[in-house]
């Protein structure tokens, strides 16, 4: 008896049966996907960003809230972000924490919005002393040399590569797409190591010649 | 007269005893000379009737008007004293008995014709020093100056013909003799010839030529340079010139023949041991020397070190300094020698330029055709202003552009064709209008805007409106009608009933499009109306 139950079993496993449709799951929300947990992100804001930020806020705290749909607030000379129970992607806070960040590193609310809305877009930052050792009049001119006159270079820079560029005392933040931040790096470099702005020129000319043809 | 002549002599005497460059100096040497030159006017003034003077005029006269004075006076003296001297030379015997009478004349002074001899030879001089030479004439009157003057007499009778006051054949001669004595040996100096020109005392005679000659010749000896010093002891028989020389003037007396053979035969300076003694050497003695010599001028040169030409190899530092330029070097030339350009050569370019002009084949340089490449991209400029659009926007409308090309804003460059194109519309319209027989005009654009009916004045001008009241639109746009307006006191009943009517079919009109729904004020809808 034994035996031809498990015949029948094996049988009725062997039949030929449709298989049962792939279940389609909603992609998790970041809510779910930390087991309910919230998450946070705290920005730190300088000193010499606290009047911008209070000047901006409104334009920083929309977008976040409404269209990333992270909560935001400030505390204590701190920036913080966490996460809704609706924040569509797990990305959103991670964004919206860049975007904030490079508003403190001194971006402007314009162009650091545009972290939000591209993903291919990075921050490099890196110093004068990486690149040359400079000292005293020698660093001062060096930055000169890097912004141009009424800033003209750096604007032309960040023209032909489609960047942002800050030039904070010896630190210099570059915000633009890989490639992109690549040539504006080499400019920089270019810049500090001595050459004039005229071979810069050149250079930058011919660079977005070539990238305007890739497109 | 006398005291004249007396002062006259004195000055003279004076002169004469004075050094000669005191005469340079200024000094009151010249008041004595004036004297002088008074005192010998007179004197002549008996042999010149014709001259316009009676005596020298000196004082607060100069030197050029009292020697022209002195001219006029000689001229017509010297043509009657060769009248003299010819009258002289055809009968010889009136001269002794003027001589004689000069030599006791001398004495006392008194003019005569020697001295017009002496003045006639003094005159010609251009100083004041004529005086002092008639002074040193006229002492030597001891007997040689008769046979001085004898001897110039005949000389200036041979010479007249060719002579004239500026050409003298003695002058020449007494140059002359300088000249040679200057060469040849110092003895000419002491000739006689030599009046002229020297303060020296002519005291020398033909007696003491022979003393003073051999005196001479010693001296001579001892000088070296001196190529012919067998020359510096020749006037032993030649009292004049050079002309009657003779053998023994230039080998001379025996006792001077190993000296001057010595010379003669050894023609370097190896003369210093000439004293050999011996006899005159014989032409094959004299060659044989000569031959000698010329061997050991020949070992000499080949124990000496060569010439760095014949020393083989030689370096900058062997030779002297820019010798190499001296001599002649000869070495290979590469490069061709550049063309010498004749005048054949230039003949046949030009000749050459000119067919080719006529021709009109030039062989100009025509640039090579490029090849067509792809169009030049648009050099993108750089923009050193900052952006006016931030990153997001960018990158935004890249993106419109490469995914949704119709719907992307124009660029920056697109509106700038744009308006390129706008200006050259416009420039072609009018160049049409103007060189286009069949003009056609631009097509009308209808734009619509609205005109609203302001003063033109506002719309322009910060001025109040109350200045102007000229209007935007024009007076049709404003009032539409002809212009016989009636008012309602005015018309006629038939008119008011017309009036009437044609409201009524209007209003009909009106509502029967739009409803009325309110209570309308009346007032606008009538005025609305009457517009129309």
């Amino acid at each position: 008896m034994a035996e031809e139950s498990t015949e029948m079993d094996i049988q009725s496993a062997t039949e030929p049966e449709s298989l049962p449709a792939k279940p389609i799951f909603k992609p998790l929300k970041a809510h779910e996907m930390s087991d309910g947990k919230v998450q946070f992100r705290k920005v730190s804001v300088p000193p010499n960003r606290y009047t911008p930020l209070e000047k901006a806020w409104l334009d920083i705290y929309t977008p976040v809230y409404h269209q990333m749909k992270v909560d935001i607030r400030m505390k204590s000379r701190k920036v913080e972000l966490k996460t809704r129970a609706d924040t569509p992607d797990v990305s959103n806070l991670q964004k919206s924490a860049d975007f904030v960040h490079a508003f403190m590193l001194g971006f402007d609310v314009t162009d650091a919005i545009s972290l939000l809305r591209m993903d291919e877009l990075y921050v490099e930052s890196f110093e004068i002393k990486d690149v040359k050792t400079l000292k005293g009049e020698h660093l001062s001119r060096a930055i000169g040399r890097l912004s141009g006159k009424g800033g003209k270079t750096k604007f032309a820079i960040e023209n032909s590569t489609k960047t942002r560029i800050v030039i904070a005392d010896t630190r210099i933040h570059i915000l633009g797409a890989f490639s992109n931040i690549k040539i504006a790096r080499d400019s920089l470099c270019s810049l500090i190591m001595g050459s004039p702005a005229g071979k810069v020129y050149s250079k930058l000319r011919a660079v977005s010649a070539t990238l305007a043809e890739r497109f | 007269m006398a005291a004249v002549k007396d002062s006259g002599f004195e000055a003279l005497e004076k002169l004469k005893s004075t050094e000669p460059p005191v005469f340079l100096a200024p000094s009151s040497i010249s008041e004595v000379a004036r004297a002088a030159s008074q005192y010998l006017f007179t004197k002549l003034k008996p042999h010149n009737p014709k001259s316009p003077f009676d005596e020298l005029l000196v004082d607060g006269f100069d030197a050029e008007q009292i020697w022209q004075q002195i001219d006029m006076q000689s001229q017509p003296l010297l043509s009657s004293l060769r009248h003299e001297v010819k009258r002289f030379a055809k009968s010889p015997k009136e001269i002794r008995k003027i001589g004689d009478l000069a030599v006791e004349a001398s004495h006392e002074g008194d003019v005569d014709e020697m001295d017009m001899d002496d003045d006639n030879d003094v005159e010609d001089d251009d100083d004041e020093l004529e005086a002092d030479e008639s002074e040193g004439e006229e002492e030597e009157e001891d007997g040689e100056e008769e046979e001085e003057d004898e001897e110039e007499e005949e000389e200036e009778e041979e010479n007249e013909g060719i002579e004239d006051k500026f050409f003298k054949i003695k002058d020449l001669e007494d140059f002359l003799e300088e000249g040679e004595a200057q060469e040849y040996g110092t003895d000419y100096k002491n000739k006689k010839g030599l009046s002229k020109g020297k303060n020296q005392n002519l005291s020398d005679d033909d007696d003491d030529y022979d003393e003073e000659d051999e005196e001479d010749e010693d001296e001579d000896e001892d000088e070296e340079d001196e190529e012919f010093g067998a020359f510096a002891g020749d006037d032993n028989e030649d009292a004049d010139n050079l002309g009657k020389a003779r053998y023994e003037d230039f080998f001379g007396g025996k006792k001077k023949e190993t000296k001057r053979t010595m010379k003669d035969a050894i023609e370097d300076e190896e003369a210093g041991d000439g004293n050999q003694g011996t006899e005159k050497l014989s032409t094959h003695e004299k060659e044989l020397l000569k031959l000698q010599s010329k061997i050991e001028q020949m070992e000499k040169a080949n124990l000496d070190p060569k010439h760095w030409t014949m020393q083989g190899e030689v370096s900058a530092t062997k030779r002297p300094k820019n010798s190499a330029l001296e001599v002649d070097l000869d070495f290979e030339h590469n490069a061709r020698p550049p063309p010498v350009i004749t005048e054949e050569v230039t003949a046949s370019l030009e000749d050459m330029i000119k067919s080719r002009i006529i021709e009109a084949r030039f062989d100009d340089v025509q640039r090579a055709p490029s090849l067509p490449t792809k169009s030049k991209r648009q050099a993108k400029e750089l923009d050193d202003s900052k952006s006016k659009k931030g990153l997001a926007e960018v990158y935004e409308e890249e993106y419109v552009q490469k995914s949704n090309p119709a719907f992307a804003p124009a660029t920056f460059s697109d509106e700038l064709k744009k308006e390129a194109s706008m200006l050259f519309k416009k420039l072609c319209l009018k160049l049409d209008a103007l060189s286009h027989f069949h003009f056609t005009p631009k097509p009308v654009i209808e734009e619509m805007s609205i005109q609203t009916n302001v003063p033109a004045i506002a719309m322009e001008e910060v001025a109040p409106v109350a200045v102007s009241d000229a209007a935007m639109l024009a007076p049709e746009e404003i009032f539409a009608g002809t212009g016989k307006i009636k008012d309602e006191s005015e018309l006629t009943q038939e008119e008011r009933k017309r009036r009437r009517a044609k409201k009524k079919r209007k209003f009909k009109a009106e509502s029967a499009n739009h409803p009325v729904k309110k209570a309308r004020d009346t007032n606008t809808e009538i005025h609305n109306t009457g517009n129309e």
